[in-house]
């Protein structure tokens, strides 16, 4: 008996030191933004009983990746709602998750939207152009949410701004996007392929929303850093150069590029 | 003749022989017992069956390629925590039923074995062979990955020769880079060694429950009802933080949902080491503890 009460205490005491460290762990937890997913009735409808059980079992991240496959199925079959509510599930199982919220975003714009404007149930075209829009307002609410969960990360800026750009036609929200993809803290810093990507992006989107001139000097800005980093990004900087110097009759001695001269001897 | 005296009776038994505690005593017990697990069919089922499902993860191949990249990574990493928790639980929750029915238990300790020793060297076998299950569906969790990221980029670097626009040999670039950080992520490597953590303190558990019965069912039983309240104990935790009491209560069980870093790690998150540092630190002093307390219970306990 005494030695029962003794590994009864072992246990007890320990557990009970531990606790400023269990602490310290659960906040981290949640500093780090992985803390647990609790499991509503809503969750539990829209996962199934044993989805359910493996998310309180700890799977969750397996989970979230069967109610995404489940989704595509549902896609295959044109049940675009109960598509929708299982992204909706499985972003708010991995709500931390840009991938979720970014392809949810995108099959809701792209195939949903495209999907719904040509459906053979539509009465008029003008009402699949209806139906279209408003799945291109889902996306762009999803991703609104995302972000609001994810500020931190450019994707889901960059996909917004793609939104705006692509589906919209509205290049200046589009800019706001891309350019707050730039600012995002996790942010591409250095010259790699992505970081450029969306610095050409913004630059098109400056364009567009009219200030030509504030592109020419975003795109001759870009062309002075370290062209010795990814070589194969800089053809489209010095295309787009030459074409707004010719589109803003710039003076041949202020180009870049001038007209006379070849593309070697361009001032650097 | 004379009525036996209480002294005369503690005159006849056999004096007790003061063994001294031995690493090399500890280490035969764990390598047997690492063997005798091995040569186990429900061992040889569970490791196949976990490695055919690690391999086939890299079929995931109707989606995006970072979708199949998150799949495999989710995919592996929950393989390797399920199968690693039947392998501890089962392997570990057999171990004594096992010698006291076939009475193997009897010559190891009529022989000079401390109790404590031939615990310990059990539970030595038992998180050896988590480790090397764990080593093994490591190398063929690389392996998928290594698979997958192959025929990604070969697949990229195909599409790249076919165009000429630059835009989009812009793009392939930047995925074949993607695909390639995504593949070598280090943090992968946090996340097999919290799972060998909790594996091992699952271990631990499972022992102590033996300890106290004799039925393997049993065992394996309270083994997996004490997973799902480890797993529960992060939410309940979070729903009572205001109850005092509650929180000393839930401080019994250990909370397993913290070595679950798995998710996070898939996502991109940066876990530093000083958090892994701490769960790992945190499941040591439980798993010491309840070995502890398995001894104790033990070393009372009528075989």
């Amino acid at each position: 008996m005494r030695t029962r009460i003794i590994a009864v205490l072992v246990l007890i005491i320990p557990s009970w030191i531990m606790i400023p460290l269990e602490d310290r762990i659960q906040s981290e937890n949640a500093r780090l933004n992985y803390g647990t997913v609790r499991v509503t009735r809503e969750m539990r409808d829209s996962i199934g009983q044993g989805m359910a059980i493996a998310l309180l079992a700890g799977f969750r991240g397996v989970v979230a990746d069967f109610v995404w496959i489940q989704s595509q199925g549902y896609f295959e079959k044109r049940e675009w709602l109960r598509q929708y509510r299982n992204m909706e599930a499985a972003s708010l199982l991995q709500p931390f998750s840009t991938f979720f919220w970014n392809i949810g975003a995108w099959h809701m714009a792209w195939n949903i939207g495209y999907a719904v404007s040509v459906d053979p149930a539509n009465f008029t075209k003008a009402e699949g152009i209806k139906r279209q829009h408003e799945w291109w307002n889902k996306a762009r609410d999803f991703l609104q949410r995302g972000i609001e969960n994810v500020p931190s990360r450019p994707d889901l800026y960059y996909a917004m701004g793609w939104l705006y750009w692509e589906k919209y036609k509205d290049p200046c929200n589009a800019q706001t996007y891309f350019h707050e993809a730039l600012e995002a803290k996790g942010a591409p810093m250095s010259l790699d392929t992505s970081f450029l990507v969306i610095r050409h992006m913004e630059a098109r989107a400056m364009e567009k929303c009219g200030d030509v001139m504030g592109a020419y000097e975003y795109w001759k800005q870009l062309w002075f850093q370290d062209r010795t980093k990814v070589p194969e990004m800089w053809g489209v900087v010095e295309r787009e150069i030459k074409r707004l110097e010719d589109v803003l009759n710039i003076p041949n001695n202020k180009r870049v590029f001038p007209k006379n001269q070849s593309k070697t001897t361009s001032v650097s | 003749m004379t009525e036996p005296t209480q002294k005369n009776i503690a005159a006849a038994k056999p004096k007790k022989e003061w063994v001294g505690f031995s690493v090399r005593r500890v280490a035969t017990i764990g390598e047997n017992t690492f063997t005798e697990a091995v040569r186990q069919k429900v061992y040889n089922i569970l490791i196949v069956f976990a490695l055919v499902v690690i391999a086939s993860a890299s079929f995931f191949s109707e989606f995006t390629f970072s979708e199949q990249l998150k799949f495999i990574k989710d995919f592996c990493l929950g393989a390797l925590s399920v199968f690693g928790t039947l392998i501890a639980i089962v392997g570990t929750a057999q171990l004594l039923p096992n010698e006291v029915e076939n009475r193997t238990i009897y010559t190891i300790l009529a022989k000079p074995v401390r109790r404590f020793e031939f615990l310990l060297g059990k539970y030595m076998g038992s998180v050896l062979l988590i480790f090397v299950s764990l080593v093994m569906m490591s190398i063929m969790f690389s392996a998928a990955l290594a698979f997958k990221e192959h025929r990604l980029v070969s697949d990229a670097s195909r599409t790249m020769g076919n165009t000429s626009r630059v835009e989009e040999k812009q793009e392939l670039q930047q995925q074949i880079q993607q695909i390639r950080s995504e593949v070598l992520d280090p943090n992968l490597v946090k996340a097999v060694l919290l799972i060998f953590a909790k594996l091992a303190l699952l271990a631990a558990i499972t022992l102590l429950i033996s300890t106290v019965s004799t039925s393997m069912i049993f065992n394996v039983t309270v083994a997996f009802m004490v997973l799902i309240m480890g797993h529960l104990v992060g939410t309940a935790r979070e729903m009572w933080s205001s109850n005092t009491w509650a929180k000393w209560l839930l401080a019994l069980i250990p909370d397993l949902g913290s070595f679950n870093v798995a998710d996070n790690i898939v996502l991109g998150n940066a876990i530093p080491w000083m958090h892994v540092g701490a769960v790992v630190l945190y499941g040591l002093v439980y798993t010491a503890c309840t070995v502890a307390a398995a001894h104790f219970v033990f070393s009372d306990r009528e075989i």
